[in-house]
């Protein structure tokens, strides 16, 4: 069961394409100070402040049309997505909550959600699914921190190595340093100079793989 | 693990779901699923997290017109801040459907469709409701009644079925509240409620089921209840 699910996409591909955009070492990536766009969204929120806005919008709007241009294939469609994302960056700043998570993933929601109902749109479809059906703009309960101990035996044996090895990169790097190297968290996070909290996620990604390849639940 | 839920989907859909590729109904059944599912709750915020680190540090477009990109920051900044509060299409509160005598409610992702339709079909002991999303596949409620088989079939295309309430088992397993079955073309399987348990499904379909067993062909009424 679930056979089509996983295999629909291979993980080798989506590696392949991925990681040059992850590395923490790329080229085209200025000097971003942690925290940077988080400020300038609250600034925003607060005081409707038009330089923080700006510093954001000539950051990320050159970046969301890069995605548009993928995603549509066509300028006009991928500014008019650059447009509208970015307007509601402006005018829901104050709906962004920083506990919630990373500036840039607020925005990478919105300009997928923007996306999603521009394509809808086109189709002309009615009384359809739209964003708001699919990605909940709010607050799930909070969970524990579910479950990552009870595999630290399991890492351990040689049935998981092969499968440690197709891990996307990214994740590969985190996993080595905190169960072979045995670092802790904020030993990864320093040295890779990545947030804790990518840190943490990578490691629940990542487990959530080796499950998946142990385990039949998933595939 | 502490939650109930214990069939998911696989990574590759939810990383497709969380990305906004996945088709609109499939997504519907992962995003009704995500509702119901603590874990895959997680791991999709993880999965946003890293999208919005690889817009972060992605190239800017190679092409940009420096006016035209002004110009819309000049249009931007023109509009006076106005969203306070949530700006949604989704309803208030919780979402009931009334079957049977019984009132179930419905994951937040269904919830909008649910109220804009669900005219039940009912045949025997299995009910039917065709909700107004996608064309290519067939999403509907699905109520199947205590004591119930539903024919042994295979798939033309894709059958997701998602347990929103009680309970269903087939040959590979049993099915609760939040799990999702994926059946392609080339399973087969006969599901079926428990004695003393009838189920609410989710169903999406990307063709009419077709009944392989002699005695069921009589059934073939049913098709139309599924597609
Ligand atoms: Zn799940």
């Amino acid at each position: 069961m679930l056979n089509l699910a996983s295999t629909q996409r291979h993980d080798g591909t989506t590696t392949v394409q991925r990681e040059p955009g992850m590395s923490t070492n790329d080229e085209n990536a200025p000097e971003i100070r942690t925290g940077q766009w988080e400020d300038a969204l609250s600034f925003v929120a607060v005081h409707q402040d038009k330089a923080a806005y700006s510093e954001l919008f000539s950051y990320f709007a050159p970046r969301l049309k890069a995605f548009g241009m993928k995603m549509f294939g066509n300028e006009q469609q991928a500014l008019e997505m650059v447009q509208d994302t970015m307007l509601n960056v402006w005018r829901k700043a104050r709906l962004f909550d920083p506990s919630r998570g990373c500036a840039s993933t607020w925005i990478f929601t919105i300009a997928r959600n923007v996306r999603f109902d521009m394509l809808r749109k086109k189709q002309s479809r009615k009384d359809d699914i739209s964003a708001d059906d699919l990605w909940y703009d709010g607050n799930y309960p909070e969970q524990e921190d579910s479950g990552s101990h009870q595999w630290d035996t399991v890492l351990m044996t040689e049935k998981l190595a092969p499968h440690f090895d197709r891990l996307p990169e990214a994740q590969r790097l985190v996993m080595v340093k905190v169960y072979l190297e045995e670092k802790s968290h904020q030993e990864v996070s320093d040295e890779l100079a990545i947030p804790l909290g990518t840190v943490k996620s990578r490691i629940r990604l990542a487990l959530d793989r080796l499950r998946e390849a142990l385990d039949d639940t998933r595939s | 693990m502490t939650h109930a839920v214990k069939y998911h989907p696989g990574i590759p859909l939810l990383e497709q779901y969380v990305e906004g590729t996945l088709e609109a109904d499939v997504a519907l059944a992962v995003s009704a699923h995500i509702d119901l599912c603590p874990h895959c709750q997680q791991l999709c915020l993880d999965l946003s997290a890293e999208q919005g680190l690889m817009l972060e540090k992605s190239a800017p477009a190679a092409e940009l017109n420096v006016s035209d990109m002004d110009e819309m920051l000049a249009e931007i900044l023109a509009h006076t801040q106005l969203d306070t509060g949530q700006v949604s299409s989704q309803p208030e509160g919780p979402v009931q459907v009334h079957l049977k005598g019984k009132t179930f409610t419905v994951p937040r992702a269904l919830a909008r469709l649910v109220e804009q339709q669900t005219k039940w079909t009912q045949l025997g002991s299995i009910a039917n409701a065709k909700l107004p999303a996608g064309d290519k596949r067939h999403v509907s409620l699905l109520y199947i009644d205590k004591d119930t088989a539903i024919p042994q079939h295979t798939h033309k295309g894709l059958e997701i079925t998602l347990v929103l309430s009680g309970r269903i088992v087939d040959e590979q397993g049993s099915y609760g509240v939040g799990d999702i079955l994926i059946n392609t073309p080339d399973d087969t399987h006969t599901p079926r409620t428990l004695p003393d348990e009838d189920c609410l499904c989710l169903s999406v379909l990307s063709a009419p089921l077709q009944f392989n067993k002699g005695i069921t062909r009589l059934l073939n009424p049913l098709q139309h209840l599924f597609y």
